[in-house]
């Protein structure tokens, strides 16, 4: 008997310890942008509009000549943790470096990047951020894609005089003046998927995501979208990962009403989750449309669902869709994710585009330093950016001295379509309605559309 | 308060989340009164299954049968496997070492489905069964067939295995070797061999739970890993002991916390439901029950 007390009371451990932790998981990283921009002014070769097919030799200066002097060092911070990992972003940033450094480097040095992962731990982060700085004496930061690390390290980062050029998640990703984002982040995604949902008239909004750190942050853009409106809108959260999905879909359902619109802002998982309960339940033709942040962008995704949900949902896209797109920048892409992204491992997709993009910024502004590549050069050139056509975003993308950075405030809506996410609405200015996108447009204007392919 | 109209529709819904937890409770019951081992590993293993049927289906083209065949052999094997390297060096162990061991188990699981089955990139993941397609209506909710068989297998399992331990001989030496493994030896049991059969019966169980939440609940290593935690409400409850009472909690567990739903300032709090009335119910239910029960087992 004493045995059986012992047995209950690890049950109870179990069940108390499960407790405690609540929930986890992320929000969204987000971003699959479509465009049919395309790249112009291009460093090392990315440019211009062409349906012709890319070697990657195009990604250097110097084709087929390997980069000998001395590396370039640059850092990247990733979260990397069971359920969350955003490690295919620096690691085709990475592959982006390798296809250069084969193909001549910058003038002649090669580009090395060091990886850091992080388990979403404040003291690692900052570990994580002083290990890049002191032990591997990066000269720059790119291809941080992290939770929190926006949150953790954006003070030290000001302090050393580093200009981050990442993706961001955290609001500090986008609301200072040291980090530039390529992507949108949840709250301009999930403001883009909500604007969409207004554009078709809804008579009412549910917004539903993770219940997970910065969730006021996030719900406060498509609030604010709905209130101009004179659209209710009903915020929910939920905690992950779902156990209930079939009271979740019923409960967002019961809220939107016939004509109303449900958006959910959650990981692609998570959000399966949900609209396959939908589908089950036979819901999904209950409210007028569905509609998702970026992070729902994938083909798997919409392989997933089926057919049903094609012109039912609706996704916020960040980034030029690469399913149908044959611009040279979105072969370029495709060519080196083939033969150097052995280490990107969700493919083509949203995740190693935005990699993608920040490399080829990162090359962009590396090339235009004439003396020593130091913290100090290398980081003015990164600030110094401006109006660059990634050919992966509507607009054309810029750092600047700003006191808060929100470079991509376009986005593309895309919408099932037997297996593959297909674009069903254009570059679309995210509304000022949005305070912050309103205060960056102050600050910065509007950047002019990259030019179509 | 809402309407009563309001509730309906997650009296369906409350029910298919009890018949999860019950498909997951009643086979960490099945294996503690078997073997004295509370198998947190449940979850992992049918999640692992899952994941392997998965890629049989839609990486190597498989037929879907021999794909939820795989997923079954797959737990049961890993449990199977388990216990038969790890049962005879723990069986003298305390019941809480006992556990933890199978923590170990769940985390090597857990990393190895996030290794082979990685989120990276957006990747999402589903395993639909053909049950899906068809069913009926109730309160303007749909429910599928899946849903019925998850509540039907929750009921069969319990009876059936309920009546394996009490009449047959077997279940007879298992429950006896649970009480105390060296009498039973002494008394001539082939200890092994009662304890592969329990290994063995519960990662079948944990295979066939993991195919039926895979489709339920969500084809996703940390969903399915975790699940079992919530359905340890209905099984402390049931004082690890009783296999209809767990099924019976899981039930109400499943239904109490999505009639929560509904209620706008109860809904954020309703994933508290399976912790606190496991709480509850410890706390009530009295204990000299316990021990009374006790002696009558021993």
């Amino acid at each position: 008997m004493r045995a059986h007390r012992t047995a209950l009371l690890a049950a109870v451990i179990a069940l108390a310890a499960a407790g405690c932790s609540s929930s986890s998981n992320s929000s969204s990283t987000g971003s699959t942008n479509t465009s049919t921009a395309a790249s112009s002014s291009a460093p090392a070769g990315t440019s211009s509009a062409s349906t012709s097919a890319t070697g990657t030799s195009a990604c250097g200066t110097k084709p087929g000549v390997a980069a000998t002097g001395t590396p370039i060092a640059l850092g990247a911070i990733a979260t990397n943790q069971p359920g969350t990992s955003f490690t295919d972003i620096p690691n085709m940033a990475n592959a982006y470096f390798a296809c250069v450094n084969a193909n001549g480097g910058i003038n002649g040095h090669p580009i090395k990047l060091y990886i850091e992962t992080e388990q979403t731990n404040p003291g690692q982060i900052a570990a994580d951020a002083k290990q890049l700085v002191q032990t591997d004496h990066v000269v720059g930061i790119i291809g941080n894609t992290s939770i929190i690390e926006c949150s953790i390290d954006s003070s030290y980062w000001q302090k050393l005089g580093y200009y981050i050029i990442d993706s961001g998640i955290a609001p500090e990703c986008y609301s200072t003046p040291n980090s530039a984002a390529v992507n949108m982040g949840p709250r301009y995604s999930s403001d883009g998927a909500v604007q969409y949902a207004l554009s078709q008239h809804v008579s009412k909004v549910v917004f539903d995501q993770s219940n997970v750190p910065g969730t006021g942050y996030i719900g406060a853009g498509p609030a604010a979208l709905a209130k101009a409106a004179n659209v209710p809108i009903v915020q929910l959260t939920e905690n992950v990962p779902i156990t209930d999905a079939n009271s979740v879909a019923i409960k967002e359902v019961d809220d939107a009403g016939p004509n109303g619109a449900v958006v959910l802002n959650f990981t692609p998982p998570e959000a399966l989750i949900i609209l396959q309960a939908a589908q089950k339940l036979g819901l999904e033709n209950r409210v007028k449309l569905w509609g998702c942040s970026t992070p729902c962008n994938t083909d798997f995704l919409a392989q997933s669902l089926g057919p049903k949900w094609n012109n039912k949902l609706f996704v916020n896209a960040e980034l030029t869709p690469p399913d149908g797109t044959s611009t040279t920048t979105m072969n370029l892409y495709k060519a080196i994710l083939s033969q150097y992204g052995k280490a990107v491992q969700g493919g083509i997709g949203s995740f190693s585009q935005m990699g993608f993009t920040e490399a080829e910024i990162a090359v962009h502004a590396l090339e235009t330093i004439t003396g020593d590549y130091t913290v100090a050069s290398v980081n003015a050139a990164f600030k110094a950016v401006s109006n660059f056509d990634t050919g992966m975003l509507c607009q054309l993308w810029t750092y600047g001295s700003y006191p808060l950075h929100i470079p991509n405030n376009e986005d593309y809506t895309v919408t099932p379509n037997n297996g593959q996410m297909t674009t069903a609405q254009g570059c679309t200015p995210i509304s000022s309605v949005d305070p912050q996108i309103a205060q960056y447009r102050s600050a910065a204007g509007t950047a002019a559309a990259a030019p179509a392919s | 308060m809402p309407p009563w109209s309001d509730f309906e529709p997650f009296i369906v819904s409350g029910l298919a989340l009890g018949g999860v937890y019950a498909l997951s409770g009643v086979g960490l019951v099945v294996l503690y009164r078997a073997t004295g081992v509370l198998y947190l590993a449940f979850g992992a293993v049918g999640a692992m299954g899952a994941l392997v049927a998965w890629s049989l289906i839609n990486k190597a083209g498989t037929p879907g049968w021999v794909g939820w065949l795989a997923c079954i052999a797959v737990a049961a094997a890993l449990t199977f496997g388990y216990g038969l390297i790890f049962g005879p060096a723990l069986a003298r162990r305390d019941p809480l070492v006992k556990a933890v061991a199978t923590i170990g188990l769940t985390l090597i699981l857990y990393g190895a489905m996030d290794l082979l089955w990685t989120t990276s990139g957006g990747q999402a993941r589903s395993l639909a069964l053909p049950t899906d397609n068809g069913g009926f209506a109730i309160a303007q909710i749909q429910v599928t067939w899946t849903q019925v068989i998850a509540l039907a297998a929750g009921v069969v399992i319990t009876v059936a295995t309920g009546m394996f331990l009490r009449y047959t001989k077997l279940g007879t030496a298992m429950r006896a070797m649970a009480n105390d493994r060296e009498i039973t030896a002494t008394l001539g049991v082939p200890v092994r061999k009662v304890e592969a059969a329990a290994w063995l019966g519960c990662g079948v169980l944990a295979g066939i739970a993991g195919l039926l939440l895979a489709d339920l609940v969500a084809l996703d290593a940390t969903t399915l890993t975790f699940l079992v935690i919530s359905s340890l409400a209905a099984v402390l409850i049931a004082r690890l002991r009783s296999i209809a009472v767990t099924f019976a909690a899981a039930i109400v567990v499943g239904l109490l916390h999505d009639l929560l739903t509904p209620v706008t300032s109860l809904t954020n709090y309703r994933d508290m439901t399976p912790f606190v009335l496991a709480a509850a119910a410890l706390l009530v239910m009295p204990r000299r029950r316990v021990m009374t029960q006790s002696r009558e087992e021993a």
